[in-house]
């Protein structure tokens, strides 16, 4: 962990989620992947440290009860394997949303994930089309008789066809204020689509979701009045993914530099070449940069009570650099074992496909433009 | 130099592509899936549109749009198409004999040949070679592993490099025809488990104590290896030959991208802000032009070696441009269509990982920069 200055209590969990990461996603990282789900003993690891479950024990749960800690957290899980952290946080985000925006209607459904391990959910919120994170053509609107209609195409939903239910969410259909709905999975006009095997992150089990879905009125999430503060849940969601891609990028880096000090060619071990260790230098440099911008902007939601939507822009534009700074982490990783990093036997083609599929998620052409390489 | 081609070779290209869209592209998942080429792709390669009898435009030029065609539905024809490269080193280096013996049955009979260079221990520095070739009377003993082979499994031959004096480095290094099934040739790993390419069988060989005739090392003649001959170099100079080409695949799938992304956000401009649907239409044109500046460089160095002109820099510019670009026109690609596009339903999750293989073999992107900085710079590079 470069430069960040933690609390007492964030060592004790980026210890905690490294040794977990190192020890049991790293081994599991490939078992995950072919059976598209998080072996049960490793989801119940994570279940039990509470590190991806972020539902402080004020509202209900055991779990870490900051943004600031949930990326730390979220960043040396990864280490171990992407694609079970992304998974495992999948279920944690959603409760946190029902935690801090739900009413008495939704405590049953929080204490189910905060206490049940077999339990999963998911937060519906990526639209693709350029929209990133924090645009949003689903519509959610209440209707004269007080029920709820739902209206709008998710990507990138995890546990698509295994949730029980999904917090959706979308803007008011008049106002285009922020809103969220839970949405039972198996509710009359819910289409979910699986994607079946993906490039990576296969544990999430991602698929898409077409919503058109009469709900009860005490299906909506917060009101219309703390709207910023679910703002701030969402920019915190965008931002676990950014996470996950700094550790990713992390680890691959710290993996291949490692190979580049033991591999020798024309004499002497490749590190020594500045060819090879120039880029990973510049990896790093960009890596550090990444986190430390995810942490002020972590740090901003942990301090902002009103919740602010001037940090919505200030998020978009991290994640999309941390996604793109992993995509080239791991790439020159892959790079920088050559043959070696093309075959499974080493974990950085892994990496290098997590890292692009973390990368496809939350993307604004007008925020992130392609450039040539040469 | 610009590099203009015929109207008979466009043509040919064209029905070349629309064959390989057709034809091959339907198997690309299939041959993914099982890391293996299509049980019925000798049936398939005969329906590929023939070379016309005669194209104005040079061997090497013709060679590289070709690859190009047929990458574009996907590059599994190639290497179907593809018999190796050991082949190459035996025209560079073997005897009229050898020649006659192990060349011409490649181009008459469709022989497959191996190519093993690359060891566990080494892949880019050709002169750390540590297989070695003892002679022992009228025989060679090969001991040592390679990896990489490709079609090492299922060759008619594989051409080996190894050290007939480890103290020598690159100046020991000599070729050794190693045929099908001869005892101590091991197949240790018939296909390695890749990124991509995964229908290209890669094998990983063991040799153990593995006698070939002494006449099998290339250049053998009057009971002797002349001193000055150079196998690390001849390795070389056939990689170096075909490194364009291999850009030319490289484009060939950057392009079939992303005209299925442009096809496919074209069904969907609707969903797009103006603003954005701007911002990706430059963004798509400027992958066009990235590819035809590779294109560019591609068609200089094979006209280059039509010409008889043998160019490493040339090569090493077409092979170390594209690329890269290519992988990253593809990702982009991806993060244009969105998460979606990561899943198996569409072919560019594949391409994707197809493509990262083309800066790592035949000479990585590193190896083709410091190619081109020791053409400013001397030795110093």
């Amino acid at each position: 962990m470069t430069i960040l200055d933690l609390s007492d209590e964030q060592r004790a969990v980026a210890e905690l989620a490294r040794e977990i990461g190192m020890e049991v996603l790293s081994d599991s990282a490939r078992a995950a992947e072919a059976r598209g789900a998080v072996p049960d003993t490793v989801w119940q690891t994570l279940f039990d440290s509470g590190l991806t479950m972020p539902v402080p024990e004020e509202l209900g749960g055991s779990g870490i009860g900051d943004a600031s800690t949930l990326l730390v957290a979220l960043e040396n899980l990864a280490h171990g394997d992407a694609g079970i952290t992304l998974a495992a946080v999948s279920s944690g985000t959603a409760a946190l949303l029902l935690a801090r925006h739900g009413t008495g209607a939704h405590d049953d459904a929080l204490k189910r994930l905060v206490t049940n391990p077999d339990a999963r959910s998911a937060v519906a919120l990526y639209e693709a089309h350029g929209r990133g994170g924090a645009e949003f053509a689903t519509t959610i609107a209440v209707t004269d008789n007080g029920l709820v209609r739902l209206s709008g195409h998710k990507v990138a939903v995890p546990f698509a066809d295994s949730a029980e239910a999904f917090v959706v969410v979308g803007v008011d259909a008049t106002t285009a204020i922020p809103r969220a709905v839970v949405v039972p999975r198996k509710s009359s006009g819910v289409n979910v689509r699986p994607y079946g095997p993906t490039l990576a992150l296969g544990a999430a089990a991602w698929g898409s979701a077409d919503f058109d879905v009469t709900l009860p009125a005490d299906s909506l999430l917060g009101t219309v009045e703390d709207s910023d503060t679910l703002l701030n849940s969402v920019s915190l969601l965008r931002l676990a993914v950014a996470a996950i891609a700094v550790g990713t990028a992390q680890r691959s880096i710290e993996y291949a530099a490692h190979y580049a000090t033991e591999r020798v060619a024309f004499g002497r071990p490749i590190a020594t070449f500045q060819g090879v260790s120039f880029p990973l230098a510049e990896a790093q440099m960009r890596i550090d940069a990444a986190r430390l911008e995810c942490a002020e902007l972590a740090a901003a939601l942990d301090t902002s009570h009103t919740g602010s939507i001037d940090l919505v822009g200030k998020v978009s534009a991290a994640v999309a650099y941390a996604t793109q700074v992993a995509v080239e982490a791991t790439r020159t990783a892959v790079q920088t074992l050559g043959g070696h990093g093309y075959i499974v036997e080493h974990p950085v083609e892994l990496w290098y496909r997590s890292a692009t599929s973390l990368s496809t998620v939350d993307n604004d052409p007008s925020l992130s433009a392609y450039q040539p390489v040469l | 130099m610009t590099v203009s081609l015929s109207k008979e070779l466009l043509d040919y290209a064209e029905a070349l592509k629309d064959w390989s869209i057709k034809q091959c592209r339907p198997h690309a998942r299939e041959v993914d899936r099982s890391h293996a080429l299509p049980t019925d792709w000798r049936e398939i390669m005969a329906t590929a549109p023939l070379l016309p009898d005669s194209l104005p435009d040079g061997h090497w030029v013709t060679k590289l749009v070709t690859y190009e065609a047929i990458g574009y539905g996907d590059m599994w024809a190639l290497y179907a198409m593809n018999n190796g490269i050991g082949q190459l080193v035996v025209k560079a280096l073997g005897t009229p004999e050898q020649v006659k013996r192990w060349n011409d049955p490649v181009e008459q009979n469709g022989w497959v040949t191996g190519f093993a260079l690359t060891e566990p221990g080494f892949g880019s520095d050709t002169s750390m070679v540590a297989t070695t070739a003892v002679r022992d009377g009228d025989s060679w003993v090969i001991n040592g592993a390679k990896i990489y082979c490709s079609y090492g499994a299922v060759a008619d031959y594989v051409v080996v490099f190894a050290t007939i004096d480890p103290a020598l480095r690159g100046k020991g290094i000599r070729a050794f025809v190693v045929e099908k099934d001869n005892p101590g040739m091991v197949v240790t790993k018939a296909n390695e488990h890749k990124l991509g390419i995964r229908g290209w069988p890669t094998t990983a060989l063991a040799f153990d104590d593995c006698r070939i005739p002494v006449g099998n090392a290339l250049g053998w003649s009057n009971g002797e290896l002349p001193a000055n001959l150079r196998g690390q170099a001849a390795a070389l100079e056939s990689l170096s030959v075909n490194r364009p080409n291999l850009s030319g695949a490289a484009i060939g799938i950057a392009q079939a991208a992303i005209d299925m992304t442009a096809d496919i956000l074209a069904d969907r401009k609707s969903d797009f802000s103006a603003h954005r649907w701007s911002l990706i239409s430059d963004e798509l044109a400027a992958m066009n032009s990235t590819l035809d500046r590779g294109r560019r460089a591609a068609l200089v160095a094979q006209r280059l070696l039509d010409r008889g002109q043998t160019d490493r820099v040339a090569a090493a510019t077409a092979k170390a441009f594209a690329p890269e670009n290519c992988e990253r026109i593809v990702l982009r690609c991806m993060q244009l269509l969105g998460p979606e596009a990561t899943s198996e339903e569409l072919l560019l999750e594949k391409w994707y990982r197809d493509l990262k293989i083309f800066d790592i073999f035949e000479g990585s992107g590193e190896i083709q920069r410091l190619i081109v900085a020791r053409s400013l710079v001397g030795k110093d590079a």
